[in-house]
């Protein structure tokens, strides 16, 4: 499944352009020290932080997309460094929880 | 055990979360920072010799290694304080102008800082963090994208670089502004 074909499952809101990127698994995690370490390239980041950090992070192991949850609004400088990064950064109010069983009953 | 002319496939290993912990001796000032792989960051004052030294901050950050799956090579970042991305705020800084360059090219540059940059030498640093960029170009998946982990003396001056660290911490502390309903 693609980045695009989720968005449009799970009604995403993407806050930049959607890259055409297929989707590898999940990884959940508020913590970008996580992710450096523990996270495949090609997954999809579940997290609620919204700082630039977390463009950095992601784009240093080839996260496909992150997913920002809860409706945290995200800083434009979040998302202009995301789009220079080709990295969609995509929204929900949903709750990390009910997001990532939507994300199961996805097949993803 | 490791091999001249090994086409080397590193993974990370010996990965330990613990804290940055950045430390000030009240006598002379000066700061110092360290790894502390404990569950909550040291915050006690003491003293070292001639130094008193008083917390000052801390951030969780993770300490790893990467070891080659087919000579068993062995290569520590145990100096490797973190990852910092230029954030542009001195033109002439050759970190800044390093990444604008390659950001055009879609390499994205890391600067690695280092907790005692001195005692190291450069071409061994400099053969470290090609280990490391090697590490995580070998996964990325996305087309023409490439990872260049640089050292910390492209930086022109460390204290008032206004860089991001990638840490966790801080951002708890940085609230966007609020979106107008």
């Amino acid at each position: 499944m693609t980045v695009a074909e989720l968005k449009d499952k799970l009604e995403l809101k993407p806050l930049n352009e959607v890259y055409d990127k297929e989707v590898d698994g999940v990884f959940i995690s508020d913590m970008v020290s996580d992710v450096m370490a523990g996270a495949k390239p090609g997954a999809l980041w579940v997290t609620t932080q919204s700082h630039k950090n977390v463009v950095a992070a992601a784009n240093l192991v080839d996260i496909c997309a992150v997913i920002v949850t809860r409706g945290k609004p995200v800083p434009d400088e979040t998302i202009d460094m995301a789009t220079r990064a080709e990295l969609t950064i995509l929204s929900t109010d949903l709750e990390t929880y009910d997001l990532v069983g939507k994300l199961h009953a996805a097949g993803v | 055990m490791a091999k001249e002319g090994c086409k080397h496939s590193w993974r990370m290993t010996n990965v330990r979360y613990g804290f940055i912990v950045v430390e000030k001796c009240y006598h002379c000032k000066t700061e110092r920072s360290y790894f502390a792989a404990e569950h909550t960051p040291p915050k006690e004052e003491y003293r070292e010799g001639e130094h008193f030294w008083d917390y000052m901050g801390s951030a969780q950050s993770v300490q790893f290694g990467l070891k080659c799956d087919r000579c068993g090579r062995e290569v520590p970042f145990a100096d490797v304080l973190g990852l910092l991305t230029c954030s542009g705020c001195t033109p002439d800084c050759d970190a800044h102008v390093m990444s604008r360059i390659c950001e055009d090219q879609r390499i994205w540059v890391y600067v690695a800082l280092c907790y005692q940059p001195d005692i190291v030498s450069k071409d061994e640093m400099g053969d470290r963090l090609a280990i490391l960029s090697q590490y995580f170009n070998e996964r990325i998946r996305t087309p023409g994208k490439k990872i260049l982990i640089v050292p910390g003396w492209l930086v022109k001056d460390i204290d008032i670089c206004k860089g991001t660290v990638l840490k966790d911490v801080g951002m708890f502390e940085v609230e966007p502004e609020e979106v107008a309903s």
